[in-house]
């Protein structure tokens, strides 16, 4: 008998023939990371675990669609992406006059706090599409590519958002870089 | 002296998405240059200021039963299961086969009506009034052509042998001719020969006799 790790693959294929807890088991491992993903583009937890709840049920209607098992994590993000956008479209006025708010509802848990709000403040006074760029990339670790696929976007704009967000954190959150240094 | 700046972004440095070779181009470059050393400073404090928002736990977790909702059909489950299995689908044919053969084994002949009772004498009427119809009808026609080749293929042949013979009569009448007229200028020349030589005995008065 030959012991290795369950992966997702194996999940995906026991889930496609309508074994639950085979899906329950791929839930908890990526219901955290798709939960934190929503929340930075949602700023409300409420919503962001409703939407998670979503973007998991239609990933289990749907998982015969995905062709290709090993690319599970940029289809499951599409899923979300689709999900909280969606949501963002019917709320826009309210999330327009949210962007400049400061984020009281997603509170930073870690020393040093100062740094934690600025960082939450300076990424919510960013573009959905820039922030999301960020949470994709720094918060989620996705390549370019994958980046690419969740989007549906070229690499190239995928680069051109990432690099005008860091830039427009940088000046933002220079002050406070100042400060926790001096 | 510090060498050229590289043709790679810092911001994919410190995003992880150089290549490693080009990692180390850039990281030579940086003990030299302490423009791009600052404005890597700036990108990794930015980047650690972002990395104090840690991910939150999810407050519930997301679960699913097995809902009758979200479940597909018994008959669809079977059908799939059936259909990705190349021995369970094996199995199904070879069992649908042979109930096949099963039915078609045991199911009764089908009834054929009952022939009406005729005499053996009206059959035996019957069938040479038929043969004689299909005689009349097909076989009169055939043989008719067959006589009518057979007396055109012997006229031929006859009008070709005839043709033959008299070719042949006539070469041989031809060439009797020409021996004809051969021996009778031999017998011209003869005749004028014998004459002159009766012209030279004469001249010599017989003398010679």
């Amino acid at each position: 008998m030959i012991f290795r790790a369950v992966e997702d693959a194996d999940l995906i294929h026991k889930a496609r023939k309508g074994d639950v807890d085979a899906f329950n088991l791929l839930v908890s491992r990526w219901d955290r990371r798709v939960y934190n993903y929503i929340l930075r583009l949602v700023n409300s937890r409420e919503d962001a675990l409703d939407l998670s709840q979503d973007t998991f049920l239609k990933a289990y209607q749907n998982l015969k669609k995905l062709e290709d098992p090993s690319r599970f994590a940029p289809w499951i993000f599409r899923i979300a992406h689709n999900e909280a956008y969606s949501l963002l479209r019917r709320r826009r006025p309210e999330v327009d006059s949210d962007e400049g708010l400061p984020p009281d509802r997603v509170v930073a848990r870690e020393f040093p706090v100062e740094m934690s709000l600025a960082a939450a403040a300076a990424l919510n006074r960013l573009s959905p599409d820039h922030r999301e760029a960020v949470v994709l990339k720094v918060y989620q670790g996705f390549k370019f590519e994958e980046m690419s696929d969740i989007l549906e976007i070229p690499v190239s704009t995928v680069k051109s958002r990432l690099y005008t967000a860091l830039e427009l954190l940088k000046t933002e959150l220079a002050p406070a870089v100042r400060r926790s240094n001096s | 002296m510090s060498t050229p700046c590289p043709p790679y972004d810092l911001r994919d440095l410190l995003l992880e998405e150089l290549t490693a070779p080009q990692q180390r181009e850039v990281r030579l470059h940086l003990k030299t240059c302490a423009a791009c050393n600052s404005e890597l400073d700036a990108l990794r404090s930015t980047h650690a200021a972002l990395l104090t928002l840690r991910d939150e736990d999810i407050p519930q977790r997301i679960g699913f039963v097995s809902d009758k909702v979200f479940e597909p059909s018994p008959v669809l489950r079977w059908f799939t299961g059936v259909w990705t299995s190349a021995a369970r689908l094996g199995f199904v044919s070879a069992a649908l086969l042979s109930i096949a053969i099963l039915v078609h084994a045991t199911r009764p002949a089908p009834q054929t009506p009952a022939a009406p009772t005729i005499s053996q004498a009206e059959i035996d009427r019957r069938v040479q009034q038929a043969v004689a119809t299909q005689v009349a009808a097909q076989l009169q026609p055939k043989i008719d052509a067959a006589v009518a080749q057979a007396v055109a293929e012997t006229e031929k042949s006859a009008q070709k042998r005839t043709t033959e013979v008299i070719a042949a009569a006539q070469r041989r009448l031809d060439m009797e001719r020409t021996w004809a007229a051969s021996v009778q200028l031999e017998l011209s020349r003869y005749n004028k020969m014998k004459q002159n030589g009766e012209m030279v005995r004469a001249s010599f008065g017989g003398g010679a006799q």
